[in-house]
């Protein structure tokens, strides 16, 4: 439940950070993306749909995407995402219980424009 | 003594000071006696298709011989041609000498045959251009050059000579050769440099060693060997540097490849960057992470703090930097921080790894690579030449052999091309080894031609040409930046190259799937011939060195 949550308001701030930060706009540019956050089992995840500036999300963990961040549970997921550590989740990689499908460098773009956004 | 032709001068020296085996370049007139001179003086000339490919093939041959690299152009068109081959060695710091003719100097200014100023073209890319106008001092010219191309930082250096001085008879005693060849001085850093990069890697949890061309090209494997096994350091080899160690080493951290390194490298406390410069490719240094402590070593000091200040710096030739600094370091084991660090790129690079193990229909670019290395092995050279191939078999293949993985197009200038040139040099090089070529069909384009020499000269080379109809790192960065429905002069379409290196005399062979793949290898293998295993593969992959490649042109 709080993985969902944290998901639901990754997404309004980036949503907001679309419309407000004129950095994160930029950083977005024109480009064509689904970015899947998920667990292993996919019961639980959001999808975060790029499309040349604009940004959407469904939530849920079922569904195709250029790239996924796969945790292998939502307790796991929760406490890395929330403490924004690149050490956490490196190390989570290392244990197993992270992984990327697709491609990592769609990720870290990702990740790279969220830590954009947070600072 | 007798008089000599004096553009026999130029295979003299060559011979009989440097040992020089081997030249490349296209005949000329402006150039005849120094042909007549390779003849005289027995020295083999690899005649090619275009002049790019000769100065490609003298580059790569310092690559995989360590020896400078020797091509010969003729004047105006065949400089001209050899141009992007010469700033190609320049960007990669390979030491590479180009003879070159020249129009008469008796016609200047009149209008002669292939009469253009090469020095003001050819300076901007060279280490040193110069043009000799005394017969007499040919040999003079010759030791100058090589001494260029090789002190400090290789490179290439051109060497024009005017029928005026060549096609001439002189006293052999009037143009009398060095008594020894050029050799290379190390330079060494000072004794106080060297303690505070020992302090560093002695107090380092997490160190990591980047190694570049500078590693190969000082030869530096036995003492890069002592050095990290000693000090436990976990190391990745690149360009010309790969290979120095296998990759099957047990702290080479190839096995999670570019993208495992860059997601991973932040978590470092100490890079140790050898013989590398902080380019594009590493983001100009922006993938060290800014809390970790850097130590450069290199052999030109303006290199040490180029876009990211050192903590300590080695000036000097890596190999005797090296054999300098393991005596200082603790013995240590970082064994912890290997298997964590490999754990965890492993983690970033799942679906390609996963890919690599399951037929595709149609074909995945790192299941073909997968194939080949399985149908080839550790023992072979393989050369890389593409965008987005580039990527795939860079991080694919696998080599005991030194430079036995080089992404030939993943140098400074981007030159797609180079890797037919590169096989066929390698090919030479090392005859008792099999040598891959794995191409993008749009880099196939560039130097395919020179199937015909290879077929002449019996140079038994396998390409495999990852083709995926397009010039797929640029289409897909369009699909990035402009869209997929307004795609520009990216697609190429299904064409048969295999047909026509048939035509040439070497073997061919289409594939379309999985199954096809070994099989069709191991009848090019076997047919002793310079092969080209054709093989279509999935034109929706990117590979992530695209989206490195658009957001490095990206302005806003």
């Amino acid at each position: 439940m709080k993985f969902s949550l944290l998901l639901f308001i990754l997404f309004h701030k980036l949503k907001r950070a679309v419309k407000t930060n004129g950095a994160y706009r930029s950083y977005i540019g024109t480009v064509q993306l689904r970015i899947l956050i998920r667990t292993a089992d996919g019961k639980r995840g959001r999808l975060f749909v790029f499309d040349r500036g604009s940004l959407t999300s469904k939530r849920g963990g079922g569904f195709d995407a250029d790239a996924a961040l796969v945790w292998a549970d939502a307790a796991t997921a929760f406490k890395v995402m929330a403490s924004g550590s690149d050490e956490e989740s490196f190390l989570a990689a290392a244990r197993g219980k992270l992984k990327v499908e697709g491609m990592a460098y769609y990720i870290q773009w990702f990740t790279d424009g969220v830590k954009l956004v947070m600072k | 003594m007798a008089d000599i032709k004096a553009g026999h001068l130029v295979a003299k020296y060559l011979k009989e000071v440097e040992g020089v085996e081997i030249v490349f370049g296209i005949s000329g007139g402006h150039i005849e006696s120094i042909l007549d001179g390779f003849t005289e003086y027995g020295i083999r000339t690899i005649d090619v298709r275009h002049e790019q490919a000769a100065a490609m093939m003298a580059h790569a041959w310092s690559v995989y011989t360590g020896k400078t690299g020797v091509c010969f152009l003729t004047a105006g068109p065949g400089f001209t041609n050899g141009i992007t081959g010469i700033a190609n060695a320049y960007l990669d710091n390979a030491p590479l000498v180009v003879i070159c003719g020249k129009h008469p100097l008796r016609d200047d200014l009149k209008g002669a045959l292939q009469e253009m100023n090469q020095i003001d073209v050819v300076k901007p890319i060279t280490k040193w251009a110069a043009t000799c106008y005394d017969a007499k001092r040919i040999p003079e010219y010759m030791a100058l050059a090589f001494r260029q191309a090789t002190a400090g930082r290789p490179g290439p250096v051109f060497l024009e000579l005017p029928p005026d001085i060549l096609n001439i008879m002189i006293p052999e005693e009037s143009a009398p050769m060095p008594s020894r060849p050029s050799r290379r001085y190390t330079i060494h850093p000072d004794d106080a440099d060297l303690e505070q990069a020992a302090a560093l890697i002695n107090a380092a949890k997490k160190p990591l060693f980047l190694g570049g061309s500078g590693v190969g090209l000082s030869a530096s494997g036995d003492r890069l060997r002592e050095f990290v096994e000693k000090s436990g350091v976990p190391f990745m080899l690149l360009n010309y540097g790969r290979g120095e160690l296998p990759d099957s080493h047990p702290q080479s951290m190839w096995d999670i490849g570019n993208v495992g390194l860059l997601v991973t490298l932040g978590q470092a406390d100490l890079v140790i960057a050898a013989g590398i410069r902080f380019n594009w490719l590493l983001m100009s240094g922006g993938v060290i992470p800014p809390a970790a402590k850097l130590l450069r070593i290199d052999i030109d000091p303006q290199e040490v703090d180029r876009n990211r200040q050192a903590d300590v710096g080695l000036v000097g030739d890596i190999a005797s930097v090296l054999a300098q600094l393991t005596p200082l370091v603790e013995k240590r084991s970082h064994s912890e921080w290997i298997s964590t660090f490999k754990a965890a790129g492993k983690a970033f690079i799942d679906s390609e790894l996963k890919a690599r193990e399951n037929p595709s229909d149609p074909i995945h670019p790192i299941r073909l690579v997968a194939k080949i290395q399985e149908t080839v092995g550790e023992d072979a050279v393989y050369v890389v030449d593409g965008g987005d191939t580039s990527y795939f078999g860079q991080v694919g293949f696998v080599t005991r052999q030194k430079a036995g993985v080089i992404g030939t197009s993943s140098g400074l200038l981007g030159c797609l091309g180079t890797g037919i040139p590169f096989g066929m040099a390698a090919k030479l090089a090392r005859p008792d080894k099999t040598v891959v070529v794995l191409n993008g069909d749009g880099s196939f384009g560039f130097n395919s031609m020179e199937f015909d020499t290879m077929v002449r000269h019996n140079i038994p080379v396998v390409v495999v040409v990852n083709n995926d109809c397009a010039w797929g790192m640029i289409k897909h960065s369009q699909e990035m930046s402009i869209g997929g429905d307004r795609l520009s002069c990216s697609e190429l379409g299904t064409r048969r190259y295999e047909k026509m290196v048939e035509g040439l005399g070497g073997h061919g062979e289409f594939v379309t799937k999985d199954e096809e793949i070994v099989p069709a290898l191991k009848r090019a293998l076997a047919s002793g011939k310079p092969a080209c295993v054709n093989v279509m593969t999935d034109p929706t992959v990117t590979s992530p060195a695209t989206p490195l490649f658009y957001q490095s042109l990206k302005m806003q």
